[in-house]
């Protein structure tokens, strides 16, 4: 094994990262910021799993609270690296690597390495060993098996979370596989509302689930750690993992998929996109008609657009806690369900056009049409889920059908879309990056891309509930008209936003052009 | 200094400079209207930062620039609607379709459906860029090159700009681009190329630029002599070829390496 070449590798990934960080004046201390915030947060998750450790001991519970606990970090790792790409990026592709006398074997472990080292790991290693922690200061737990043991259950998380990622990648490469992976999305974003209820009800299939859960990482991982007679078995069960999901990451290496999509069938003269495009005024529609090939050819979008509905309806259920409060999980949920889809384009409109961003600002156009015109196209894509979404919460709704309801769900939905892509249009101004359009896995946005992505969410989420805690009333069906408020605010966010950003983009077409282009 | 009218382009006093570092240098120059006029340096000596400052991608730091006898800036529409370009980076959107891409860039160029269909599909004829099945981003680099070089035709345009259009295409495929620009100028219309294949701006450029480091210009002049065998006189020495006059006013040197 040339363990020398994989070493300058390994470290070549974060000079790459320095370099990134040193080339543009402010980045410096930025990146600096980042870290301490980085070391900030990884604090509070060995706290917090340190805290989780202290609890499971004081319980007198402490195998349970383990199990639980490690299963709770497992999912959440999941779920953020599957959805929002966290600790998802390659870095360095098989091909690039292939200019470097290595072989297959080595390839894949520097790309193995070097995902695994993401700083997105290294916080849930922290939740991990804090957890640990706990356990062994207030418990009997031996450090070294649990130390083995934490470290097997993230390798096994972060190989989970990239098998996961490419089968999804695969399936939407295939003809059926959006639909697939819906029902898929669907089931999981369903099981725990449908499960919970069932298992309170029948302790026999409770029991019968637990036991199977034993073969789950988490489980094994915590086993291993508690057990009072020998951790071997957890850690035995925890290698078995390594090993299946390892030969199934080779198994999709060695048999990759043949790209389905734009690849399959002639070209057409189709004038579709041009006509939709005219709904914004027939000067608009060759670039509307443009971004909306861009995007709908995009399989991420493609993709998030079939799992908006499920995760919202996943959303809606976890925020709305219990069913008199669903109403109010799915105001937040609503706006979700219609950006979902374009996110990933909607905040870094030209991080993904490469040197065809140079283009804009050669037409005989004012350049700043371009990005009001992705910016169209992206809402052309999301206002029409708002509606599906009204149609599933009629369908599944506990509470009865009550257009008040109905009308207030639209308002909050088009509130959220039009507040997204108005900050998305200053994200891609000031917060672009240089992106790969046909990566489905990893998150390329920026620390802005970010920002607006998870914060919209996030505030969108937790307003409802908080305004249904502090004033009711502004939630209340029977005060329904309310609802126009936000939707009339984010209009004029939005339609302020598309003036002063268009104006924007000719000032900063040089830095724009630059970053990219990847030369900054 | 001639009049206006017959310059296609005119330059005077160019300066770019991004923060410290100089990349054009007081450049002018005047490309008259009808010519084929080759802009050429070493790498790094400015070339396509010019080539920006002129088809408006980049904003000059001082200067003034005329196109087809109009002050031109990065929002002169209608300079810009006479103009084509073939940047650097080819400027393609790799997800479309290569009738898709050049059908888009008509329409954003004002043509209407019905032309940009008919030119679309002689240009792909053409240039052999008959297979449909593929996105841009699956074409090779010389079929890519085509589509970038039918992008900036497709218009008719009255000045092309030309950022190193031969480099990456097969012979073929030079040899009809060459014929394409000859007929281009002879219909009094203005080609301004860079290229580092000098034998072929032998051939087919009336004149020539030749900048250094950072985008100074040290020779500009009539290069016809040479198609005809004749020798241009510089420095009080005779050049029988560009190549010669290139290497003598850039002082390019070859290194030696001994182990290679």
């Amino acid at each position: 094994m040339n363990r020398e070449l994989i070493g300058n590798l390994i470290g070549l990934r974060y000079k790459l990262m320095w370099a990134k960080t040193r080339s543009r004046n402010g980045r410096i201390a930025l990146f600096a910021i980042g870290y301490f915030l980085l070391i900030l947060l990884g604090a509070l998750f060995a706290a917090g799993g340190l805290g989780a450790g202290v609890a499971a001991v004081k319980s007198g519970q402490a195998a349970l609270v383990a199990k639980i606990s490690y299963s709770g970090i497992f999912m959440s790792a999941l779920l953020w690296t599957l959805l929002l790409g966290f600790g998802m990026n390659a870095v360095f592709s098989d091909t690039e690597l292939r200019r470097y006398p290595m072989t297959a074997a080595e390839r894949r472990l520097v790309r193995l390495f070097i995902g695994i080292v993401d700083p997105f790991w290294l916080l849930v290693l922290l939740a991990d060993f804090g957890m640990l922690a706990g356990l062994y200061v207030f418990g009997k737990t031996p450090l070294g098996p649990g130390a083995v043991a934490v470290l097997l259950l993230l390798a096994t998380n972060f190989l989970l979370s990239r098998a996961l990622g490419t089968l999804f990648d695969r399936l939407a490469e295939t003809k059926l596989g959006a639909s697939v992976l819906l029902l898929i999305v669907l089931c999981i974003a369903m099981l725990p509302g449908a499960l919970v209820p069932v298992l309170q009800r029948n302790s026999g299939l409770r029991e019968r689930v637990v036991s199977i859960l034993f073969f789950t990482p988490p489980f094994a991982a915590a086993d291993a750690m508690t057990s009072a007679e020998s951790p071997l078995i957890g850690l035995l069960l925890l290698v078995v993992w390594l090993a299946a999901l390892f030969g199934v990451l080779v198994w999709f290496e060695k048999n990759p998929v043949r790209a389905r999509a734009i690849h399959a069938q002639a070209a057409r003269w189709d004038s579709r996109y041009e006509r939709f495009g005219a709904l914004f005024g027939a000067a608009n529609a060759p670039l509307v008609g443009f971004w909306l090939r861009f995007y709908l050819r995009n399989n991420r979008v493609r993709t998030f657009c079939f799992a908006g509905l499920p995760l919202a309806a996943f959303l809606a259920y976890s925020m709305g806690r219990n069913h008199d409060q669903w109403f109010i999980g799915a105001l937040g949920a609503m706006p979700v369900l219609g950006y979902m889809g374009t996110s990933r384009i909607a905040v870094n409109q030209f991080g993904y056009t490469g040197g065809g961003f140079r283009r804009f600002f050669l037409f005989p156009s004012d350049p700043g049409a371009a990005l009001r015109c992705a910016s169209y196209a992206s809402l052309l894509m999301s206002l029409p889920m708002l509606p599906l979404g009204l149609i599933a919460w009629y369908v599944i709704a506990p509470a009865g059908r009550d257009w008040r309801q109905g009308f207030m769900l639209l308002c909050a939905g088009i509130a959220g879309v039009l507040v997204f892509n108005a900050l998305g249009l200053w994200s891609t101004l000031y917060g672009p990056r240089k992106g790969v359009y046909d990566s489905t896995m990893g998150n390329d946005l920026s620390a802005i891309g970010n920002l607006v992505l998870i914060g919209t969410m996030m505030v969108g989420l937790l307003v409802p509930p908080l305004l249904h805690h502090f004033a009711p009333a502004l939630v209340s069906p029977d005060n329904w008209a309310l609802a126009v408020i936000p939707a009339g605010v984010a209009y004029a966010l939005y339609k302020i936003s598309l003036a002063l950003a268009g104006h924007r983009l000719n000032q900063r077409r040089e830095e724009l052009m630059r970053i990219v282009e990847g030369k900054l | 200094m001639q009049p206006a009218a017959e310059h296609a382009i005119r330059i005077d006093g160019l300066v770019k400079r991004y923060g410290t570092v100089t990349a054009v240098e007081n450049l002018s120059l005047s490309v008259p209207r009808g010519c084929m006029y080759g802009f050429l340096g070493p790498n790094g000596s400015g070339k396509s930062t010019t080539i920006g400052c002129l088809t408006g991608l980049l904003e000059p730091t001082a200067g003034t620039i005329e196109i087809l006898g109009q002050r031109f800036n990065s929002e002169n529409v209608a300079v810009k609607r006479r103009m084509g370009v073939m940047p650097e980076t080819l400027g393609l959107f790799e997800p479309l379709y290569a009738q898709e891409f050049l059908a888009f860039t008509a329409r954003m160029y004002g043509l209407d459906e019905d032309t940009a269909r008919t030119r679309v599909t002689e240009l792909l004829a053409a240039l052999e860029l008959t297979d449909a099945r593929k996105p841009l981003a699956d074409y090779s680099t010389g079929m890519r090159k085509r589509v970038a070089f039918a992008a900036a035709v497709i218009h008719s345009p009255d000045v092309l700009f030309l950022d190193e259009p031969f480099e990456s295409i097969d012979p073929a495929g030079v040899a009809l681009l060459k014929q394409w620009l000859r007929r281009f100028t002879e219909q009094g219309r203005t080609v301004f190329v860079t290229t580092h294949v000098l034998d072929t701006v032998e051939r087919l450029c009336q004149q020539v630029a030749i900048v250094t480091k950072p985008g100074k210009l040290v020779w500009e002049g009539d290069i016809t002599a040479l198609a005809h065998d004749r020798a241009i006189e510089f420095d009080g020495q005779q050049f029988r070829a560009l190549e010669a006059l290139f290497l003598h006013l850039t002082g390019e040197k070859y290194a030696d390496l001994k182990w290679l």
